[in-house]
């Protein structure tokens, strides 16, 4: 049913990390992505291997669901491995094939650089898998707050982020409703060339456009009716709140830096 | 005519609305034969360019950056590829919104359509060139892709042709949606306008 359409990847859930404040976890990721790329040892990789998957165990998700996220990665991961094993030259000769020779530095290199994109991929993905997009929003509109100072229009564009996430089963369900009165009519969105293809879309898109518009228009009136005057003064239905945990979750995180900065090669 | 408050907020739910269209329609995407899988063709810039057209060329951008955005909060895309997508979005929207808005004919769209695919497929390739391919090379660590030739068989095998495709395919379905819908794309336009 597109009544109970899902898209995107969060589970719902009450584990702490997603009951940690938006913020903090956007914070730490910000930063975690840029640390990757400073493991090159043993031990620093194993610091941030463990930093990711205790907080996959933390969120109590299944493996599989984070699993079947990755499905797109695993190709560019594979890749990549494989490009950097044909290619490094570095190291003892492991195998001899005649046309290939796989070499202890290409193995070496190909494991960590994949290791790294996967431990990159697993913790963004952590926090679009226990963060609902509004959150996300709310908090990025609260970190972006100082740009308001150089008239960034923060608010609104938090607004029009809001809107558009609380309109995307609507739009698609009329969508669903238009295309299927169009199929109804005998019109094949599915076969036949690409220009027949994108011919069929133009009736679907009409109808579209010009209730959205309709939408807009009711949803402007109500909100003026309440009394909508823009961000000055906006009081908020949610509120976020850094508690206790989240000074934890920043302190745990401050330790897994400076282990990784502890551990790793300086040449 | 509409009071200024409110005329301002409309205008912003409509971006908004637009910006969820367009990401239904960024979610029907389909590879082309011949090319790489993760070259996708889609009609995410339609409603930009419909917005871009009633508004201003800045609405456009606003839908397309809206449309990117929805994408990431939900946890689709590397940011890299769709920082890419957004790039390409508004270099194939700006130049048919000001071709329009200067001429508003059914003539400058189509050259505007022609402007704008021309410059999305020469500036995706610069930017292929210098900024993305060597930025996920540093990613990945693939050597192979700082090298200066395997980077330019990369962009005049698959960036350029690919984005001359997409602008084609777009174009295709544009202007047969355009001349169902430009009464009413001119009647809102006079609205706000007003």
């Amino acid at each position: 049913m597109s009544n109970s359409l899902i898209i995107g990847q969060y589970v719902p859930g009450q584990s702490i990390v997603h009951r940690l404040d938006p913020r903090t976890k956007i914070i730490m990721i910000f930063f975690f992505v840029f640390i990757v790329f400073f493991a090159n040892s043993v031990p620093s990789y194993s610091i941030l291997a463990f930093f990711a998957f205790g907080s996959i165990v933390l969120s109590r998700i299944p493996f599989r669901f984070i699993l079947k996220g990755l499905t797109p990665i695993w190709f560019l991961i594979g890749f990549t491995f494989l490009l950097h094993i044909i290619i490094t030259r570095e190291g003892a000769v492991l195998v001899d094939l005649v046309v290939l020779k796989i070499y202890s530095g290409g193995l070496i290199q190909g494991f960590a650089i994949s290791l790294r994109f996967f431990l990159l991929i697993l913790v963004t993905s952590l926090l679009t898998l226990t963060t609902t997009p509004i959150e996300i929003t709310d908090a990025i509109e609260t970190l972006l707050n100082p740009l308001k100072k150089v008239k960034f229009p923060v608010h609104e564009l938090a607004l029009m982020m809001s809107i558009s996430l609380r309109f995307i089963p609507t739009l698609m369900q009329e969508m669903d409703k238009i295309s299927k009165a169009q199929a109804s009519r005998g019109v094949d969105f599915r076969t036949g060339p690409i220009k027949e293809r994108a011919k069929a879309i133009v009736p679907l898109l009409v109808p579209l456009f010009v209730s959205a518009f309709k939408r807009a228009e009711d949803l402007a009136m109500a909100m003026e009716a309440r009394g909508y005057q823009g961000g000055e003064g906006r009081t908020k239905l949610r509120i976020l709140r850094i508690s206790g945990r989240d000074w934890v979750a920043l302190f745990l995180f401050a330790v897994v830096l400076a282990g990784l900065f502890a551990t790793r090669h300086y040449s | 005519m509409r009071h200024m408050q409110s005329s301002k907020l409309l205008k912003m739910i409509i971006l908004a609305l637009m910006g969820t269209i367009s990401l239904a329609l960024l979610f029907l995407n389909f590879p082309l034969p011949f090319l790489p899988p993760f070259l996708k063709v889609d009609f995410s810039e339609v409603p930009a360019l419909i917005a871009s057209f009633i508004f201003s060329p800045i609405a456009g951008v606003i839908v397309i950056a809206i449309k990117n955005a929805l994408y990431l909060l939900f946890g689709f895309g590397e940011p890299v590829g769709v920082a890419a997508n957004f790039v390409a979005g508004i270099m194939f929207v700006l130049p048919v919104s000001l071709l329009y808005h200067k001429y508003k004919n059914v003539k400058s769209i189509v050259s505007g359509l022609v402007v704008g695919t021309i410059v999305m497929a020469i500036g995706m390739s610069v930017i292929n060139y210098f900024v993305l391919l060597p930025l996920y090379a540093i990613i990945m660590g693939i050597e192979e892709y700082k090298s200066v030739e395997v980077v330019r068989q990369i962009v005049v095998i698959g960036v350029l042709p690919f984005n001359v495709i997409k602008g084609i395919i777009v174009g295709v379905l544009f202007i047969p949606l355009f001349n169902k819908m430009h009464k009413w794309i001119e009647q809102e336009r006079s609205n706000f306008a007003a």
